[in-house]
């Protein structure tokens, strides 16, 4: 498992109802969203399982923003 | 037009089946006219295959040269010939069955497990019943540790599951001969194995074999293009030259035929593979005369025969020159020049461009009157087409407009000359960014020549040094509203990229502005209205006591009403203008050039993009009059310096040696500290060279001290409106260290840069320090070196160029159907989110300061 690192920024899994409400706010299915393996540390790390979402809290001198990647199977 | 979408496109290999039911005729001698200049029947020529010679008729079809699209023919080869382009999927398909029984080297239960992997992949059952079994979508698959397995299976099949034959090693020796354990494998031998592998196998791996039969890949017939593919050109002299795949299909034939008569004949075995051999050449280079591992088939001058694939490939061919090269009507293109009294909004259009450039005008029940006295001019803007109703384009004569004045009516369209005020896009290559095409409205002048404000050029990157640019008139309303809009200069005056003017005053202009402004600038009455009228301002501002007009009082005459600014030069100064009056600060480049552009902007952001170009256009041309007034020059004059310079030069150059030889020593006795991550050698380097380079800085400090503002080339610099206080210190104090990849010069000879020096030695100058300025004159030594740093930066930098035009070019690409959505969030064309919110900010640079305005309001 990898040590929390100040350059990999916050990793959040969403429930099904939060992941269901962000793809609406987008206005597109799950799977138009960004990728993440599931194979990926981050995604290990918070057992994330293929299908679902994880938000990534980005900090940047401009400001605070959410990303988001739809986890797969690798 | 009947239109249908299109379902579906499938590329298949052709059979000789079909090639015959294509060919019109079998094509048996090697040659093309006989002695009369007579097409011989059955050669390449034959007059079944089309006519290209006007007044012949088409032994086919009956068609002329216009009418007769041309009929294909073909040769049957004696001895089959790979095809050199499929040679690997021949090699594939070996590789995969059987050499005994010709079935493909998998049990049913492998196929099986592959089959349900796949159907892990894929997700759904029926279509993994058709799926075909190749290793990458099994690679993809997610049966991990089962998968592996199988796959490695599937590469070592030693012996056929079928028949348990011995699978012996195979070979493809490029282009396109086979080994199989080391012994060579004739064509027709391959064609016989392809032929008995059973159509269930090659479902299994992708190959349809209804439309694709692998033996296929084995040529045995050979398509021959029409005529009009391949067509003759008669010379002056009479002399018929034919097409480079004529003549590559007569080498074909002639072998073709040899080789028949020596089987016939029963020649020795050898004498036939060589000339089978032979025949596969020519077929290889007929399809592709660049395949590697062949020798290039030449005409007889030595120039490389253009066969098929050459047609295609490349810039120059088939797909790139006409399928995707497009060409546009109503356009122009001339050199460029510069043109002071133009607004940036307009360009200058050449009468004879004007002339043949037209616009729709389109005639309705309420300009049927305009359009009538239109129709009848016959000078200068005069109606050129009339586009009836029914689409028909006729021209307007002498003859006919009488005609067509009368049958004019609603629906018509007439194609009237360019005129004043028309909109144009104006581009010039590359087209780096949106304002790389805009749109400006027409100004028709006398000359030969494109023109525009020199204010415009930044967008585009243009000069005059012989710049060629395209004008584009745009046809429908539709085109013309959304250039009006959207695309002229003054809505384009503010860069996306860092949300600052792009269109500004430039040189001349800006020592124009630094002349009108400077607080003790007075002009008589003459001046000032010489210089108010030039821009169209007719009253003049409140005088001064003696009579004179203040710079300042004039400059404000253009400044829109009650506009208010507050800023600061470049020194820093302030600038003040309150109620459209400048009370104080001189008006220099950071407020109307390059550096910022902040008074340009806060027109444009206060009142609008047309005050913004009205008073840029004002601006230019008024401060162009003060220069003039002014007459500003530079002279050999402005680059004599001062005596004190040369003591102040000699001494620089001193303690820069000074401090190099006492690093140099330091470093001797071992007493100089590494940098983190460098060796002492490299920190020494890198120390000295900074030291080096300090004194080009000393340099410029001394100039500063030295001469004034009189000195026009330093006034110049310091104005930042042409070169900069180096390029003085180069020509008037000393040039400084030379670098080569960004080091000071260090290769040539043994352990020195030329063998004029010692080795090791410590003087900086011989490692590239130039005492000497252009005024001077270098010493041999140092032009050398002087040359050398040209050398590598003008390398550098064409390198750069390239590569740094290539990466945006594919950025471009791959970024160009991306959008910013109604939420902000930015998706490709596919729906996919790319961003959640553009460019993690939602900041469009162009409007960040009126969104911080909007947000404190």
């Amino acid at each position: 498992m990898v040590a929390p690192h100040n350059l990999i920024p916050e990793h959040k899994l969403l429930s099904e109802s939060e992941a269901k409400n962000t793809a609406k706010k987008y206005g597109i299915p799950l799977d138009k969203f960004p990728k993440i393996l599931d194979a990926d540390p981050q995604a290990k790390k918070l057992n994330a399982k293929p299908g679902q979402l994880i938000a990534i809290t980005r900090e940047d001198p401009t400001g605070k923003y959410t990303y988001y990647r739809y986890v797969v199977m690798a | 037009m009947h239109a249908e979408a299109i379902e579906s496109i499938r590329f298949t290999m052709i059979s000789p089946d079909t090639i015959k039911r294509m060919s019109i005729a079998k094509l048996i001698v090697p040659d093309t006219y006989n002695e009369d200049g007579y097409p011989i029947d059955g050669g390449l020529v034959d007059q079944r295959l089309g006519v290209i010679d006007p007044g012949l008729k088409c032994k086919t079809c009956g068609g002329r040269v216009k009418t007769c699209p041309g009929h294909f023919g073909h040769l049957e080869l004696v001895r089959p010939v790979i095809h050199p382009e499929y040679a690997k999927t021949i090699y594939l398909l070996l590789q995969s069955t059987c050499q005994q029984c010709h079935r493909l080297l998998l049990t049913d239960t492998q196929v099986g497990d592959m089959k349900s992997a796949i159907k892990v992949f894929v997700g759904k059952e029926d279509e993994a019943e058709g799926a075909t079994i190749d290793l990458t979508s099994l690679a993809a698959a997610n049966t991990t540790r089962d998968k592996e397995i199988l796959i490695k299976k599937l590469k070592s099949v030693k012996k056929c599951p079928y028949c348990q034959a011995a699978q012996r090693k195979l070979k493809l020796e490029r282009p396109t001969s086979f080994y199989i354990e080391g012994s060579r494998m004739k064509a027709d031998e391959i064609r016989d194995w392809l032929a008995r592998v059973p159509d269930n196998d090659l479902k299994l791996i992708g190959i349809d074999p209804v439309a694709t039969r692998p033996e296929w890949f084995v040529l045995t017939t050979l398509l021959v293009p029409p005529v009009n593919v391949r067509p003759s050109i008669t010379l002056e002299s009479g002399e018929r030259s034919e097409d480079d795949l004529t003549h590559k299909l007569v080498d074909i034939m002639r072998i073709n035929q040899r080789l028949e008569q020596d089987i016939d004949a029963g020649a020795p075995q050898i004498i036939i593979d060589d000339l089978w051999e032979l025949l596969q050449y020519h077929v290889t280079s007929y399809f592709n005369n660049e395949t590697p591992g062949v020798p290039v088939a030449r005409h007889r001058s030595t120039r490389p025969l253009k066969t098929l694939a050459q047609r295609l490939k490349g810039k120059e061919g088939r797909l790139r020159y006409y399928l995707s090269g497009k060409r546009v009507n109503f356009s122009a293109r001339t050199v460029v020049s510069a043109d002071a009294n133009i607004s940036i909004n307009e360009v200058g259009v050449p009468t004879r461009l004007a002339e043949n450039l037209t616009v729709p005008v389109y005639v309705t029940l309420w300009n049927i009157e305009e359009a009538k006295k239109l129709l009848q001019r016959t000078e200068y803007p005069v109606i050129i087409n009339v586009i009836t109703k029914e689409g028909l384009r006729k021209r307007v004569t002498e003859v006919t407009r009488e005609e067509l004045l009368k049958g004019i009516e609603p629906g018509q369209v007439l194609e009237r000359q360019l005129i004043d005020g028309d909109i144009a896009l104006f581009n010039r290559q590359p087209t780096l960014h949106r304002m790389s095409i805009m749109a400006h409205k027409v100004r028709v002048l006398p000359g030969k020549t494109l023109r525009i404000n020199a204010s415009a050029t930044t967008p585009y990157n243009a000069d005059f040094d012989g710049d060629e640019m395209n004008l584009h008139v745009p046809q429908s309303l539709e085109a013309q509203a959304e250039a009006r809009y959207l695309m002229q200069p003054k809505d384009q005056l503010l860069s996306p990229r860092h949300g600052g003017p792009i269109m500004f005053a430039e040189e001349d202009e800006i020592i124009g502005a630094f002349f009108l402004t400077k607080d003790d600038a007075y002009f008589n009455k003459d001046d000032a209205t010489e210089m108010l009228a030039g821009v169209g301002v007719y009253e003049l501002p409140k005088p001064e006591k003696n009579g004179v007009y203040s710079g300042k009082a004039i400059f404000s005459m253009i400044l829109p009403e009650g506009f208010n600014f507050e800023g600061k030069t470049l020194d820093g100064a302030e600038v003040s203008i309150k109620d459209g009056k400048l009370l104080k600060g001189i008006v220099d480049e950071r407020l109307v050039g390059n550096g910022g552009g902040t008074l340009l902007l806060k027109i444009f952001e206060d009142i609008g993009s047309d005050a913004a170009v009205d008073f840029l256009s004002r601006l230019t041309k008024m401060t162009l009059i003060v220069s003039v007034k002014k007459g500003i020059t530079i002279s050999v004059k402005d680059y004599y310096m001062p005596d004190n310079v040369e003591k102040e030069r000699v001494a620089i150059v001193k303690d820069v040696e000074a401090k190099a030889g006492a690093l140099i020593e330091k470093y001797k006795q071992k007493k100089l500290d590494p940098l983190p991550g460098y060796t002492r050698r490299e920190t020494l380097e890198i120390i000295v060279m900074a030291q080096l380079e300090e004194a080009r800085h000393m340099a410029q400090k001394l100039l500063s001290k030295s001469i004034d503002l009189d000195n026009r080339a330093y006034l110049m610099a310091k104005l930042k409106a042409r070169g900069t206080i180096l390029n003085l210190v180069m020509t008037s104090v000393f040039l400084g260290q030379q670098s080569i990849r960004g080091k000071r010069p260090s290769r040539g000879y043994n352990r020195r840069v030329l063998p004029y020096f010692r080795r090791g030695d410590p003087n900086p100058s011989a490692k590239g320090f130039i005492k000497s300025s252009f005024s001077d004159g270098l010493s041999p030594t140092e032009f050398y070196m002087h040359a050398m740093g040209a050398r590598d930066s003008s390398m550098t930098k064409s390198l750069v160029t390239a590569v740094s035009g290539y990466l945006q070019r594919r950025l471009i690409n791959a970024m160009q159907d991306f959008y910013a959505d109604k939420n902000g969030a930015v998706k490709d064309a596919s729906g996919a989110l790319i961003q959640t919110i553009y460019g993690g900010d939602g900041i469009d640079p162009i409007r960040e300061r009126v969104m911080k305005d909007k947000a404190k309001s």
